[in-house]
């Protein structure tokens, strides 16, 4: 059984080929007619992608990210029917791409919108009263060794570059006023939070993205402090307090 | 590293966190540093590319050395302190021969 | 991966006898877009269909705004991954996800397509034409009986558009669906603009492939727009786009089949440049505009509505 072998090589690859066996009714070159399903594939897959990554696609312009994202079908089409999370390895694809290697900050903005994609369909949960959270106080060495369970749809960035800062201009009506101003080789961090339907895109200190991913990993309070770089630590925890992204900790005897 | 970090600070971080997160927020409190994304779009569904003459069909290899193209978008309004063109060191890509 | 063919066809009718099914009026495709707009206005509408792929996410908006639209709406799941056509076996995997999403909202309908798009572990994200053989009938058989055993319930089969035939064919499109429909027991999704697009595409009357059909076993009908392109030798060639609105001559093909038929709950599909929900609102009045002056003595929506015994 080797016609579906032949049909999906042919899909993808770049020649004007026709896998054998095909006919017209009319005796029509049955290689223009099986061009269109080469093309639903090919453009539906970019299009997924310029869906996942319109702050990349407007850096790069359409079409170069379109004739860039093209190659990408071609090397890793998908795995799963479920396309929400096609081209998660698109950024990494990106970072060795050549013609591109101008833009060094364009994978980790790339990174930082799949991120996005992945906290916004991410599972739902409950915060945790914020009196639950009051009652720790009552206990400071305790507190100590808590384990924080934070919600499944926050997601961190770290990255060298300014990425948070471009993302940020491309949100709203005017993308590119304040491009100009943002200093791209100055490292940012963020933390995407979902609150209610959206998800909130926060720039913070880069010690408290290793604080809030040492807590994901199953720290306990005070080794995840130790383990960042100096930060607002009452800030930070008000960040998460705020998006409701402590759901559940758990007390160490 | 926060070698200073006592139990005590952990629990004033704490609480100074829950009396910051128990006032609502002002309307533009950090209103530069945060930013709420776009409402996402299914992907899945079962239409056809209109015709066969779309982007996807036009044919671009970088491999076969005819990749020359530059990013044209609003890469080209930033500023980069390290480059000498101003943004970025956009140049036509030149794929090496095979 | 041949599995013998099951001796008895998935009995759909007796094992969902209460359960209950899609009215016979007009419905449409359920696009994010559209979200706060339907909560909004809960328009007037037979049932809202949205493609199960999409709400194979964990949780967040997608999951809240289906919940909500899905409490006031009767509910079709349309599947565009399962690959019924594909040569392999059924992605497991994928067959969890879907069951577990029937669980979760307990749609009146669930259906897929007469085609494949997966192939050796890579998924193309289109719907893929096979060949109509003694082979692939065993085969797409087979793959139903085991989705209808696997999700406990009756599927509907969808008739797909196609761009190009196989050498290989041994019989015609309708009667492999027939063929498939009477050993497996699935009903049957017609969808009338690939009837036309195909029969344009394959120098087909598209009346005689209606006819063709079993058509007892029609539970739900799509309707949607074409584009048009030529192929090598200048004849059209249309591709179904969904991203236009219903043509007058699918318009014509539906009333032709409704009238064989009688009402059943109809589809309109737009996938591609989405208009505003007013827009889909009015082409599916439209639709139920044609069943009520064909079936006048019958009020819409009661038709197959039957209460439970």
């Amino acid at each position: 059984m080797s016609d579906h072998d032949d049909f999906a090589a042919t899909l993808l690859s770049d020649t004007g080929d026709c896998p054998p066996g095909l006919r017209a009714w009319n005796g029509s070159d049955p290689a223009q007619r099986f061009a269109v399903y080469r093309n639903n594939v090919t453009v539906s897959l970019i299009d997924a992608l310029a869906d996942t990554y319109p702050v990349t696609q407007a850096m790069l312009g359409e079409e170069f990210f379109r004739a860039m994202a093209r190659l990408y079908v071609r090397a890793e089409p998908p795995r799963s029917p479920v396309l929400a999370w096609y081209g998660d390895s698109f950024p990494d694809f990106v970072q060795g791409f050549p013609p591109a290697s101008g833009l060094p900050y364009l994978a980790d903005l790339a990174r930082l919108e799949m991120r996005y994609v992945q906290a916004y369909h991410a599972a739902d949960a409950s915060a945790l009263p914020m009196a639950d959270l009051a009652g720790l106080l009552a206990d400071a060495n305790a507190l100590a060794h808590v384990r924080f369970s934070l919600h499944p749809a926050l997601e961190t960035v770290r990255s060298r570059y300014a990425v948070v800062s471009l993302w940020i201009a491309h949100q709203g009506q005017t993308p590119a006023n304040s491009l100009g101003e943002i200093n791209l080789d100055l490292g940012e961090a963020a933390l995407l939070i979902r609150q209610g339907l959206e998800v909130e895109i926060v720039r913070i200190e880069a010690g408290a993205a290793q604080f809030i991913d040492c807590l994901r990993s199953g720290a306990s309070f005070a080794d995840a402090v130790h383990s960042a770089a100096p930060f607002d630590l009452s800030n930070a925890l008000a960040l998460l307090i705020r998006g409701g992204a402590i759901t559940h900790f758990t007390l160490q005897e | 590293m926060n070698k200073a970090v006592t139990t005590t600070s952990l629990a004033l971080a704490l609480s100074a966190a829950l009396a910051v997160a128990a006032i609502p927020m002002t309307a533009h409190a950090a209103e530069k540093d945060k930013c709420f994304g776009v409402a996402l779009k299914g992907k899945n569904d079962c239409k056809a590319g209109a015709g066969t003459s779309c982007a996807g069909t036009s044919k671009v290899d970088y491999q076969s050395n005819a990749w020359s193209m530059v990013p044209k978008g609003t890469c080209e309004q930033t500023t980069s302190p390290t480059s000498p063109t101003g943004f970025g060191q956009l140049q036509e890509f030149k794929a090496k021969s095979a | 991966m041949n599995q013998p063919l099951s001796d008895t066809p998935f009995m759909g009718d007796a094992a969902s006898a209460a359960s209950p099914v899609l009215p016979s009026r007009a419905g449409i495709g359920l696009k994010p877009e559209h979200f706060r707009d339907v909560l909004a206005q809960t328009p007037e509408l037979g049932f809202f269909e949205v493609h199960a792929e999409n709400y194979m996410v964990a949780g967040g908006p997608f999951h809240y705004y289906l919940e909500k639209i899905r409490a006031r709406y009767p509910l079709s799941i349309h599947g565009v991954g399962l690959s019924i056509g594909g040569q392999g076996p059924l992605d497991e995997d994928h067959l969890a996800r879907l069951a577990a999403l029937l669980e979760r909202y307990q749609p009146e309908s669930f259906s897929e397509h007469l085609a494949w798009s997966s192939h050796a572990g890579r998924f193309f994200n289109d719907l893929l034409p096979l060949p109509y053989t003694a082979q692939s009938l065993a085969h797409v058989c087979a793959h139903i009986d085991h989705v209808q055993e696997r999700l406990g319930r009756r599927m509907l089969l969808e008739n797909p558009a196609t761009y190009v035939q196989f050498a290989a064919s041994t019989m015609a499109e309708n009667e492999f669906i027939s063929q498939v429909v009477c050993r497996t027991g699935c009903g049957l999704l017609l969808d009338v603009n690939n009837v036309h697009v195909a029969s344009v595409n394959h120098g087909g009357n598209a009346h005689d492939y209606i006819l063709g059909l079993p058509l007892h076993a029609v539970a739900e009908i799509h309707l949607a727009g074409f584009a048009e392109a030529t192929d090598s030798i200048g004849q059209p060639l249309l591709i179904d786009s969904h991203g236009a609105p219903v043509a007058q001559a699918v318009w014509a093909l539906y009333a032709f089949t409704l009238g064989l038929t009688g009402p059943k709950p109809t589809l309109i599909e737009r996938d591609n440049a989405i208009p505003e929900l007013a827009v889909l609102l009015h082409e599916a009045r439209q639709a139920d505009a044609i069943m009520e002056r064909l079936f006048k003595d019958s009020v819409p929506g009661t038709e197959s509505q039957k209460a439970p015994a």
